[in-house]
C-alpha cells in the first residue's frame, strides 16, 4: 500500500540523511573572510593575497566589467531570479596554503575531510588528491611516482605561480572570460581549484580526485580547473562537492577547461552532492584535437538548481566526445544539465545519454547541443535522453537543438519520458519485494548504462546517494 | 580601427603597430562585430566583445573558443597613402 506522506515530511526524509552524512559545519576560524557584495576592492585583494603577477590582476578586473555589465540570463530556469549577488562572501580562506600532509591542515578542516572518507579514499585508491574548503585549497598531494614522469596535480593557485608560462598559454582559451556571465564571474574571483598536466605518453592508470567542500553560509565557491594532456596521455580526474543545509543560498560557479592533445583521452568525473540551497552554475568545456577523446560522466543531486552543460569541440579528425549525465531533482530543485557536442572536423564520433529522474515535484530538463560544421563529413553522433518520473507532480523537459551543416553524416536522436508503472511495481512486489525497495530498484536499473561507467568505490556511492534521494518517496 | 562596407561585405581595417590588415567583421560564433572589440596590437588580434573569442588579424583563425571556424580576410594594398582591400 501506498503512504501518504505531507510535503514536510518528505523534505525531512530527503535531507535527514544528508544532515548527518554531510550538512554539518564547522565553526569559522578563519584567516580572512571577504565582506558580502562583489567590487573592485575585493576582486584586487584577492589577487593580492594570491601575490598574483600583473597579467592575471589586469585579467580578473576585466573579467569583473565583463560580469557587471552583463544581463542575468533570462533562460534556463525561473529560479535563477532568486541569486543575489550582492549576499554572497566571494572569499573565504581558511589556512595559509595547501599542505602536502594532512597534518598540515587545520584540525577542524581535516576532521570534516576525515569525515567524509576523503583521506581513507586517498590511501586505497586514488593517485592524487585535492581538497578544497571555502576558497582555497588546503591539501594536495600526488603520487611520488606520477610527480617523477613529471606529472603536475596542483591547486590553480600553486600551478600559476609554479608554471606561469604553461597557465598563461592555455588559462581561458577554452572558456574566455566574457564567454557568459557566470564564466566572467569565475574569472574575477576564481580561487582553488586544480591544475593538471600530464606529459606525452603519461597514462595515469589510478584517478587523481579533488573534493569541494563549502562551510559559509551565503558562501561563494568559484574553482577553477585546467587539465592538459599531451598527446598520447591519459588522465581521469574525479570531483565530488557537498555543503551544509543552510536555510539562506550559496553560490558555486566553477570554470573547467580540458586540453585532449592528439590520441589523448581525459576522462571527467563528477559526483555532486550539494545541500539544497547551493546555485550550482558551472561552466565546463573541453576540446579534442586529432584522435583524442573526452569523457563527462556527470552526476548531478542536490542543489536547489543546476544548470550544467558540459561540452566537447571534436577539432581534430577521428576526435571522440563523450557525454554521460544523471539528474536527480527532488522536491523544490530544478536539474536543467546535459551536454554540447560541436563535431568540427571529419570523422568524428560523440554519444550524448542523459538520464533525468524526478520526485516530489522536481523539475529535470536536459538540455543540449549537437552541432556538425560544414567540413565535417563522415561524423557519427548519438544522443539519448531519457526520463524517469516518479510522480503525478514531478516535470521532465527537453531543450534538444541539433545543427547540421553537412550531408554525409549519420546522427540519431532519441528521447523518451516514463513513469515508473504500476505494473512494473505490482511485479517486483509480487515477487515480496516492498514498495519502496521496488522504486528503488527501478531507478537503479534505469541509471545502471551510467553508473557502470564510475570506478567501483563512486558507483556505489551514486547508489547509496540516489537510495538516499528515494527514501520517503513511497507511492 | 576602421569599417568599411562594400555591397554586402562589412570589413574591419586594423593597423597593428604599423602594419594593415582587413578581416570579414563577423565572429563565426554568432555573428556578432568585432571591430567594437578590443584590439592587442602588439599580439594582432581582435577580441569578439560577445562571447571572447580571439581572432588572428593576420589569418581570421580563431584562437579562443568558442569560435572555431575562421573568418575571411582581404589582402591590403597602400598605394599612394591610400588603404585598398581585395575583395574579390
Amino acid at each position: 500500500m501506498a503512504v501518504e506522506l505531507t510535503e514536510n515530511q518528505q523534505l525531512a526524509a530527503i535531507n535527514a540523511d544528508y544532515e548527518e552524512r554531510y550538512g554539518f559545519h564547522d565553526a569559522e576560524n578563519y584567516l580572512y573572510k571577504a565582506p558580502k557584495g562583489l567590487n573592485r576592492e575585493i576582486v584586487e585583494k584577492i589577487s593580492e593575497f594570491k601575490s598574483e603577477p600583473q597579467w592575471m590582476r589586469d585579467f580578473r578586473l576585466k573579467a569583473l566589467d565583463h560580469f557587471l555589465s552583463r544581463p542575468q540570463p533570462n533562460w534556463g530556469s525561473p529560479l535563477l531570479a532568486e541569486v543575489d549577488y550582492n549576499d554572497i562572501h566571494y572569499f573565504v580562506r581558511a589556512s595559509e596554503k595547501p599542505g602536502r600532509s594532512w597534518d598540515d591542515v587545520p584540525e577542524d578542516v581535516k576532521r570534516t575531510f576525515d569525515r567524509l572518507g576523503i583521506p581513507e579514499a586517498e590511501r586505497k585508491f586514488l593517485a592524487g588528491v585535492g581538497a578544497q574548503y571555502e576558497s582555497e585549497v588546503v591539501y594536495h598531494q600526488v603520487r611520488e611516482d606520477l610527480e617523477k614522469q613529471g606529472v603536475i596535480f596542483v591547486d590553480m593557485d600553486s600551478g600559476l605561480r609554479e608554471h606561469e608560462d604553461l597557465v598563461r598559454e592555455y588559462f581561458a582559451t577554452v572558456i574566455p572570460p566574457n564567454d557568459n556571465k557566470l564564466a566572467a564571474l569565475n574569472s574575477a574571483v576564481w580561487s582553488g581549484g586544480s591544475f593538471v598536466y600530464v606529459p606525452e605518453g603519461v597514462h595515469v592508470e589510478m584517478p587523481l580526485q579533488a573534493y569541494f567542500r563549502i562551510n559559509t553560509e551565503n558562501m561563494g565557491q568559484f574553482e577553477r580547473t585546467l587539465i592538459i594532456a599531451e598527446p598520447g596521455s591519459y588522465v581521469h580526474y574525479v570531483e565530488g562537492c557537498t555543503a551544509p543545509t543552510y536555510s539562506s543560498n550559496s553560490l558555486h560557479s566553477a570554470v573547467v577547461e580540458l586540453i585532449a592533445k592528439p590520441g589523448a583521452r581525459i576522462r571527467y568525473t563528477t559526483v555532486q552532492n550539494w545541500s539544497t540551497n547551493v546555485f550550482n552554475l558551472v561552466t565546463k568545456r573541453a576540446v579534442a584535437q586529432e584522435d583524442a577523446t573526452v569523457e563527462w560522466v556527470d552526476c548531478n543531486l542536490g542543489s536547489r538548481l543546476t544548470m550544467k552543460y558540459p561540452s566537447v569541440y571534436l577539432m581534430g579528425e577521428r576526435a571522440h566526445g563523450e557525454i554521460l549525465s544523471i539528474a536527480f531533482a527532488g522536491k523544490g530543485q530544478h536539474q536543467d544539465a546535459g551536454g554540447k557536442i560541436i563535431h568540427a572536423a571529419p570523422n568524428t564520433t560523440s554519444n550524448i545519454f542523459a538520464k533525468s529522474i524526478s520526485k516530489d515535484g522536481g523539475r529535470g530538463s536536459y538540455r543540449g547541443l549537437l552541432e556538425i560544421a560544414k567540413g565535417a563529413h563522415g561524423a557519427r553522433s548519438k544522443v539519448v535522453c531519457d526520463a524517469l518520473l516518479l510522480d503525478e507532480h514531478s516535470r521532465s523537459d527537453t531543450y534538444p537543438t541539433i545543427r547540421i551543416g553537412e550531408d554525409d553524416v549519420n546522427v540519431g536522436h532519441e528521447a523518451t519520458v516514463s513513469k515508473v508503472g504500476e505494473d512494473q511495481l505490482f511485479y517486483l512486489m509480487s515477487h515480496g519485494i516492498p514498495e519502496d525497495e521496488a522504486s528503488k530498484l527501478i531507478v537503479n536499473g534505469f541509471i545502471e548504462p551510467i553508473t557502470k561507467e564510475l570506478p567501483m568505490e563512486y558507483a556505489v556511492e551514486m547508489n547509496r546517494l540516489i537510495e538516499l534521494q528515494m527514501e520517503g518517496s513511497i507511492g | 580601427m576602421r569599417l568599411v562596407e562594400w555591397e554586402e561585405l562589412e570589413i574591419g581595417v586594423f593597423n597593428c603597430a604599423g602594419t594593415v590588415y582587413a578581416i570579414e567583421d563577423r565572429c563565426s560564433h554568432d555573428n556578432g562585430t568585432l571591430v567594437e572589440g578590443d584590439l592587442d596590437q602588439e599580439a594582432c588580434t581582435i577580441e569578439c566583445p560577445r562571447h571572447g573569442s580571439l581572432f588572428d588579424l593576420k589569418t581570421g583563425r580563431p584562437l579562443t573558443l568558442p569560435a572555431y571556424v575562421p573568418v575571411d580576410t582581404y589582402p591590403v594594398i597602400i598605394e599612394d597613402k591610400t588603404i585598398k582591400l581585395e575583395v574579390e
